[in-house]
């Protein structure tokens, strides 16, 4: 790229290998830029609603994702084009933020950018247009609030935020059984929710799955479960009423961590070695049985001699824990980490109503389940599938359904879906559109187009004629004055989603609108771009 | 490039040729001009913004000085408008891509000059006093805000911050980010610690939701099992702050134990586990309800301490500490013995908390009170990067306001009242000094020309309204400037268009400055681009560039 000539027609040599890099600038560049952002969104657009496709990806290493949700497909898609890479950003701060919605955000930008082509075309300066989305989305924004519904649950009435994520649910492939899976994610976000400080701490539930089964067979537990078995094939496999050690020390005797040796020279001394070592063993079970331990949970491993020895003494035992579970254990069950053996009390111990080793099917698996715990703030869904993709993709759609009732938790505010608050919106944006003098105008009016864009994907991907659909509800809007009428996807018969009880979050569409909004204003901003030319 | 094997050879052949007199000149002239014209679509409001893609990811900003830096430039003349852009940053913070501008417009008035034949060093002399009676009127020209009470000195800083912020692409929320950034710095009061307001950047959210906390905010750090069971949430709880490992490890590396009596074991094992539980006795009895280290906090403590409902973190970044310290008035301490009262610090509330899909511990309402956190969030990396920028520039501003208490209208208007003034204390010079004084005072219009093209307005039709407005006798024109909303002007500093005296001077300062050093130099002598085995060994000289090797130079 030449930046300039000097008199003899000869380019200077401004920047480093310059000649090895390319400049977009102005309207080439925008229009370049909108492009990619829009072939982006292309890809989604099929993937929004309760119709959706899904997509299969093939990492470079062979493995197959199948999914619905928009964050997941960007990710996995590996986009290299920059504008494309803030699409996928986009995406994944909705997912971060909401966690769901995360198609819609990517729909809504593409067309904004489609819109804003339109403008650029006409010669509309493009932060005038950025600066009419911005006033745009913020007149959406506070319509969203006015239309949104307040709602009241409460621990006995669940039913409203069953049926917020049943919307969610719909359109992934477990719609099939979205009600208990709903009501899994609902009574999970509630046990573990603070709704004193309205704080949900989503690392509290564990979502943990199995191969095998079918997808009705998923269960919520309260309390882990911990894909390892017991220690040794003859202990007991169901414990009433258990008292768990959980521990972070090996049974095995204590090493000093400075470096040391021990001089052994007769025989004598090293049949005392011998015999300290076994009493080492002695004294830890000892100890565990004398605190009252019916269970022992333990970080690390433990060699046959102390296995042995506690099957003999008949303490049931769990070796190779993970750091994480055992701490989810600890909170379920109420117990403490133990370090040390020495530090081991009857108050440390953690209580469970019941701990079984739950064989699967004919296959060998063997899972250990931690239930009616004293203290049920950790919990966990068990998810049962068909294959690893079905059940990865239950993974996923479970945690969308989880961050949306955590959200309603957060924020009681909901809105009507099925395209409805879009269409709303739109209508209430066209409608201020006219009080701005200047170019602004256009933008917002364009801004009102776009949001039609989301129905209108939803109504095509439902099999609807997107146009007279859309063009019918949105009059029936206007004239019954009613913002709760939108696509009727699932062709229940009827267009108002109160009775369709289809919900979103209030949060999660306005932060849709305002990111969406953000994410294309700063690529309108971009008149000038410098890469290297191999791309 | 083989045949060019013997370098002086050709090097004379075209030195002679082309790098000497009036020729090189010119030809220095314009390549900082083609590099002025990079960044001069970024000014103003209506500003666009460059997308650089390099080995180093990618970057969106709006920032002259990113910009310039980024561009990579190994022009030798045109280098030295990118140092000019880094001493702007630097010294102010701000106006970047103004001090960029300038110097190219500068040069882009004196060469017809050089061209007709005027010797480079009267065009210098006459610059040199230009840029003084520039200086001189600025000084002049500015409003104080000392004296005035707190409440308006804060809405005024605003405005200051408002006026940098307009053209980046926060400029949306200015007013929201304005208030944040004045309360930031006068949290930290007026001492020399910028490194007081941190800047987190959390991705998702908007950037509505970015928030300031009146103390120290930072990311949930590493944790060992059992850190779930600490209680999050204290009001008035005591810190301590270490720099010490709490981990159960070997008190010395090169130490070696040797037993003879196997007996003795357990005895070595005691010894080394009373070590790690003699410093957390020591922790819990200081009466702290939160410890923080610098260094790890091990496993075997953060149960110990969950047990005795305590919080920790371990591997806090030293300067979030060092924050923390300020904040909350305590001391860091190397040691665990001896812990008294005074060197605990202590806050209001401290909490952790979700922020996007993050957890935060929050400390707020620490006394001392002069730390301060701003915590931005944005739907992308490069957008929270670009956000963080221009926060920057606006904290700089904001200080410098703070410090410097003279602001002068912005928007154009400072600029045409000097411009004025210029061409009429020209007129009072006889000989060549007043063509040139005349030139020096076109190019300072280039402020309210570049922001009317960025608007897409039409540049002459406005400039000569501006004109005729700073004409007037009575001088109640001088403080009008472009109005970016309509396309006409307005008075800049009724509209609370405003920046700090001291960034107009420094920009103008070392515009001059640059475009005098240009104007000075009449050979380079730069040896040809040479391949990388010959670069690598070769003297870099005063090339900062990353050494690939190519298109290196010798003075």
């Amino acid at each position: 790229m030449a930046l300039a000539f000097d008199e003899y027609g000869r380019p200077f040599i401004i920047l480093r290998e310059q000649d090895q890099k390319t400049r977009l600038r102005g309207l080439d560049a925008q229009k370049a830029n909108i492009a990619a952002g829009k072939a982006v969104a292309r890809i989604l657009r099929t993937s929004l609603g309760p119709k959706g496709m899904d997509k299969m990806l093939q990492s470079p290493d062979g493995e197959v994702t199948i999914t619905n949700d928009g964050a997941t497909i960007l990710e996995q898609m590996d986009v290299d084009n920059q504008i494309g890479k803030l699409m996928v950003e986009l995406s994944r701060s909705q997912d971060y933020e909401i966690g769901d919605g995360t198609t819609g955000v990517v729909v809504m930008a593409g067309s904004l950018l489609e819109q804003a082509e339109k403008l650029l075309e006409r010669g509309i300066h493009p932060i005038r247009i950025a600066e009419g989305y911005e006033v745009a989305s913020r007149i959406a924004f506070e319509h969203l609030e006015q239309i949104a519904n307040k709602f009241e649950f409460s621990a006995a009435n669940v039913e409203p935020l069953i049926q917020t994520c049943m919307t969610t649910l719909s359109s992934k492939i477990v719609n099939r059984c979205k009600r208990s899976l709903a009501e899994i994610a609902v009574k999970a976000v509630l046990a573990v929710a603070d709704l004193e400080r309205r704080d949900v701490n989503l690392d509290l539930i564990k979502v943990e799955g199995k191969v095998g089964g079918k997808l009705e067979d998923t269960e919520l537990i309260y309390g882990i479960i911990v894909d390892k078995d017991m220690s040794h094939p003859q202990m007991p496999k169901q414990i009433v009423d258990a008292n768990i050690a959980i521990l972070t020390c090996p049974f095995e005797p204590p090493k000093p961590k400075t470096k040391h040796k021990v001089d052994i020279d007769t025989v004598e001394k090293f049949q005392t070695l011998r015999q300290q070592e076994q009493k080492y063993f002695d004294d830890m079970v000892q100890k565990c049985k004398d605190v009252g331990a019916t269970l022992v949970i333990c970080q690390w491993g433990f060699d046959d001699e102390a296995n042995h020895l506690l099957m003999n003494r008949d303490l049931p035992a769990i070796r190779w824990v993970g750091g994480v579970e055992l701490e989810l254990i600890a909170i379920a069950t109420g117990g403490r980490i133990v370090p040390r053996f020495q530090e081991l009390t009857t108050e440390k111990l953690g209580k469970a109503g019941l701990v079984r080793e739950k064989a699967f099917g004919t296959t060998k698996d063997r899972m250990i389940y931690i239930e009616h715990c004293a203290n049920s703030r950790a919990v966990t869904i068990f998810i049962r599938g068909g294959n690893k993709m079905m059940i990865e993709e239950t993974k996923r759609s479970i945690h969308d359904a989880l961050c949306v009732a955590r959200n309603l938790i957060r924020n009681k505010s909901i809105v009507y879906g099925g395209g409805s608050a879009e269409i709303s919106c739109s209508i209430a944006v066209e409608a201020a559109a006219d009080k701005y003098p200047g170019v602004e105008q256009y933008a917002i009016r364009a801004f009102a187009d776009a949001l039609d864009a989301i129905p209108m994907a939803l109504a095509e991907n439902s099999g609807l004629q997107p146009i007279e659909t859309l063009s019918a509800v949105k009059s029936q809007q206007i004239k019954e004055n009613n913002s709760y009428c939108g696509i009727d996807c699932n062709d229940v018969g009827t267009n108002d989603m109160r009775e369709q009880n289809v919900f979103e979050t209030l949060i999660g569409k306005q932060q849709q609108i305002l990111l969406a909004t953000q994410v294309v204003k700063m690529i309108l901003k971009i008149d000038d771009v410098i890469s290297p030319s191999d791309y | 490039m083989s045949s060019m094997m013997q370098p002086q050879i050709i090097l004379l052949k075209e030195g002679t040729d082309t790098s000497q007199g009036k020729p090189q000149l010119i030809s220095n002239m314009n390549a900082c001009m083609a590099v002025a014209d990079v960044v001069r679509t970024t000014l103003g409001p209506r500003g666009m913004d460059k997308l650089i893609h390099d080995d180093k990811g990618t970057t969106i900003s709006n920032d002259g000085a990113t910009i310039m830096k980024l561009l990579d430039i190994i022009h030798p003349a045109a280098k030295i408008l990118v140092d000019i852009a880094k001493s702007q940053d630097s010294e102010v913070g701000d106006g970047t891509t103004s001090v960029v501008l300038f110097a190219g417009e500068f040069l882009k008035e004196a060469k017809p000059f050089i061209e007709d034949g005027v010797h480079p060093q009267n065009l210098i002399r006459s610059y040199r006093t230009a840029s003084n009676l520039a200086i001189a009127k600025i000084k002049d020209l500015a409003v104080s805000i000392e004296g005035k009470s707190m409440e308006e000195k804060k809405s005024l800083l605003a405005k200051c911050a408002a006026t940098t912020l307009s053209s980046k692409l926060i400029g949306g929320e200015k007013e929201f980010f304005a208030t944040m950034v004045v309360d930031a710095v006068i949290a930290i009061g007026n001492g020399d610690r910028l490194n007081m307001i941190g800047i987190k950047k959390v991705p998702g959210g908007t950037m509505r939701d970015s928030f300031l906390v009146n103390g120290v905010a930072f990311k949930k750090t590493f944790s060992y099992a059992g850190f779930e069971q600490q209680p999050k949430k204290f009001v008035n709880p005591k810190i301590l702050l270490l720099n010490i490992e709490l981990e159960l490890k070997s008190e010395k590396e090169n130490a070696e134990i040797r037993l003879s009596d196997p007996l003795q074991y357990q005895s070595i094992v005691d010894a080394e586990w009373n070590i790690i539980y003699d410093k957390l006795d020591k922790c819990v009895e200081s009466g702290a309800k939160i410890v923080l280290s610098r260094l790890a906090i091990g496993d075997l403590a953060t149960q110990y301490f969950a047990d005795r409902d305590i919080f920790c973190a371990g591997r806090v970044t030293e300067e979030d500490l060092l924050r923390v310290a300020a904040a909350t008035g305590g001391t860091l301490q190397t040691t665990v013995n001896n812990v008294i009262d005074e060197v605990l610090g202590t806050c209001d509330l401290f909490e952790e908390r979700q922020v996007g899909n993050e957890r935060f511990n929050i400390f707020s309402g620490c006394p001392s009170g002069q730390t301060a956190t701003i915590v931005l969030r944005g739907g992308a990396d490069q957008f929270i990067e670009e956000a963080e920028r221009s926060l920057h520039d606006a904290i700089m501003i904001v200080r410098r306001a703070m410090r410097n208490s003279t602001v002068v209208a912005g928007g154009g208007a400072i600029d045409m009242e000097i411009s004025r003034y210029l061409r009429q204390h020209a007129r009072t010079i006889a000989g060549k000094s007043q063509l040139f004084i005349n030139a020096y005072a076109k190019a300072l219009e280039v402020i309210p020309r570049q922001l009317c093209d960025n608007a897409g307005f039409d540049a002459t039709d406005v400039l000569n309204k501006l004109r005729q407005k700073h004409a007037l006798a009575s001088g109640e024109g001088a403080s009008y400037g472009v109005d970016i909303n309509t396309g006409g002007i307005s008075d800049s500093f009724a509209n609370f268009v405003w920046e700090p005296a001291v960034v107009k001077i420094n920009a103008i300062n070392a515009a001059t400055e640059a475009a005098c050093l240009v104007l000075s130099v009449d050979e380079t002598v730069k040896n040809p681009k040479s391949e990388s085995a010959q670069g690598d060994a070769g003297a870099m000289g005063g090339g900062r560039g990353r050494g690939r090797g190519r298109g290196m130079r010798r003075r």
